[in-house]
């Protein structure tokens, strides 16, 4: 009788260990379940499209205005590029000036905070009056918002070597710039890699906010020129492409992360309850 | 008390052992720690004595400062009094001659390099002219000493806390030092692989005839390795004793039961239990 018991249980208990899905079956399900619900609504309660568009007039907007909206991306995808490449230059170089030279460093340091607390956003009508409506100000903004992670990361990185590392390099002989080149720079890889990940989402609000604040091209654009006329189906596929663009862009720096730093941590999604 | 403290020192400097056997001599050392603009007396006033090809090591509760003793001797901490020399010159002068091999209590393995690579790093940053072959072919010869034989491509993540402990010895012997000064090196390893490591340790000494210096707050391993044991105290951090270690060579596991280490084990126990009390 116990046998039978027992035996049943561990029946039961094969049936409940199913096979992990693939990591996008869930959320993609918990997406088109959202869209659902958000197309219904619409359509239950007649919300106006210039108030609220269904998903599938924002799709038929996108579908319409697919060159126009290429074009766009076009332009604010080369802006994010190198607004981005740039930012990572900078914040690197604060970073390694400020602990190459520490002395510089502790007067540069609380300045590059401060500065912090200014908001930026506020910066670009100033950015667009100084350099117009080119792409400059535009890669300013970004550079302005995008480099502080950069720089606290890569930071944390340089000082993340155990002093008695240190300590052994410098029995040896060896010199600061020889500690920094071999030993502080490469322990720092993992550290600046998940500034840039911040940086590169940042600087697609920054080309965004640029765009906003004077621009005659770019997806910012499209969106307060689309606002004006009220077409919001149009507004929102604008926000989709860029959407879409900053999560390529986030997953080309993971991607050079894990072929650049092969030994860095990894953050899985799973593993984070144990 | 203090008057004894202050007086102690002047006899024990003219008795201290000035042969050419003396590899390592400290005078007088005494470290402060400047800590939020307070003077503080980590060291007092330590005569030290080291031979060639000794193993030596350095007990004591926590705070007694053995480790900072051995930052002294590897030129890492500057004496505020005193002097240190090894091998007859400064510490920091002998050890860019690659005269002192150094392991703390973590490995600090790069963890972008494999076991061969780490066990070459220090080598070949002490020596910019040194051929890649030669440095990788003694830190192989190193690696094979500590007993890693099949583990030079693997990475520090793939490796225990032991191994990566013997990669990090393997480290220091690829200098081809004279003297090798260990901080607690196998603090943060368990039991078994603890005495797994000493056993490699002693090992490694009967085969290189290096001087070693071991800091460690273990009464066995200090017993079971050296020749003399150097006891601490504090209040003011200081040596208290220094207790020759008479059990036979060569040891090994039988030499736990043997009445020369059981008794050095007691005397130390009683040290440093006086000394604990002192401070509590």
């Amino acid at each position: 009788m116990t046998e039978v018991v027992q035996s049943g249980v561990s029946q039961a208990r094969s049936d409940n260990v199913r096979k992990p899905l693939p990591d996008f079956i869930p959320a993609a399900g918990l997406m088109i379940a959202a869209l659902l619900v958000w197309e219904l609504g619409v359509r239950l309660f007649n919300v106006p499209e210039f108030v609220v568009p269904a998903p599938s007039a924002v799709f038929r907007s996108l579908i319409e205005s697919r060159y126009h909206l290429m074009v766009a991306a076009k332009v604010t995808a080369i802006e994010v590029l190198v607004g981005f490449i740039l930012s990572a230059v900078v914040g690197i170089a604060v970073a390694l000036v400020i602990s190459r030279f520490e002395r510089f460093g502790r007067a540069l340091y609380p300045l590059i905070v401060l500065f912090q607390n200014v908001p930026k956003v506020a910066l670009a009508p100033i950015f667009i009056l100084w350099f117009g409506y080119d792409m400059a100000p535009k890669l300013l903004l970004i550079v302005v918002i995008a480099f502080f992670p950069v720089t606290i990361d890569m930071l944390a990185g340089l000082q993340s070597v155990e002093p008695s590392f240190v300590s052994l390099m410098k029995s040896v002989g060896a010199n600061k710039n020889k500690i920094m080149l071999r030993v502080r720079i490469p322990h720092a890889l993992p550290h600046l890699f998940a500034g840039l990940k911040v940086a590169i989402t940042f600087s697609v609000i920054g080309a965004i906010v640029g765009e906003f604040a004077g621009a005659n091209a770019g997806l910012g654009y499209v969106i307060q020129f689309a606002s004006t006329q009220l077409d919001t189906p149009l507004v929102f596929s604008a926000l989709l492409v860029i959407s879409v663009l900053g999560l390529a862009f986030y997953y080309v720096v993971e991607l050079a992360e894990r072929f650049l730093v092969p030994w860095a941590p990894k953050y899985d999604t799973r593993q984070r309850s144990h | 008390m203090m008057l004894a403290e202050t007086v102690a020192p002047a006899p024990s400097v003219a008795s201290l052992p000035e042969t050419a056997e003396a590899q390592i001599i400290g005078r007088h050392i005494a470290v402060d720690f400047t800590h939020a603009g307070r003077r503080q007396r980590v060291l007092q006033s330590v005569n030290i004595s080291i031979p060639r090809g000794s193993f030596v090591s350095l007990i004591g509760p926590s705070g007694c400062g053995k480790s900072t003793l051995l930052k002294v001797l590897a030129g890492l901490v500057p004496p505020s009094e005193g002097s240190v020399t090894v091998d007859g010159i400064a510490p920091e002068e002998a050890a860019k001659k690659r005269v002192i091999g150094l392991v703390f209590q973590e490995a600090t393995l790069l963890p972008w390099k494999n076991a061969l690579e780490n066990a070459a790093f220090l080598l070949m940053t002490a020596d910019e002219s040194i051929a890649k072959s030669e440095a990788f072919g003694r830190a192989e010869a190193m690696l094979k000493l500590v007993g890693l034989r099949d583990a030079e491509k693997k990475m520090p993540s793939q490796l225990s806390g032991g191994m990566r402990q013997r990669v990090a010895i393997a480290r220091a012997l690829a200098l081809d030092p004279q003297v090798l000064l260990m901080d607690e090196p196998f603090g943060a390893l368990d039991a078994i692989t603890r005495e797994e490591m000493s056993e490699c340790l002693l090992d490694i000494w009967e085969r290189t005839g290096k001087t070693i210096v071991l800091v460690t707050h273990s009464i066995d391993e200090a017993v079971l390795l050296s020749d003399e044991v150097h006891v601490m105290g504090t209040g003011p951090a200081r040596i208290i004793e220094t207790l020759p270690i008479t059990v036979a060579r060569p040891r090994g596991e039988e030499s736990y039961s043997e009445p020369a280490f059981k008794a050095a084990e007691k005397r130390l126990r009683g040290l440093l239990i006086e000394s604990h009390r002192r401070t509590s």
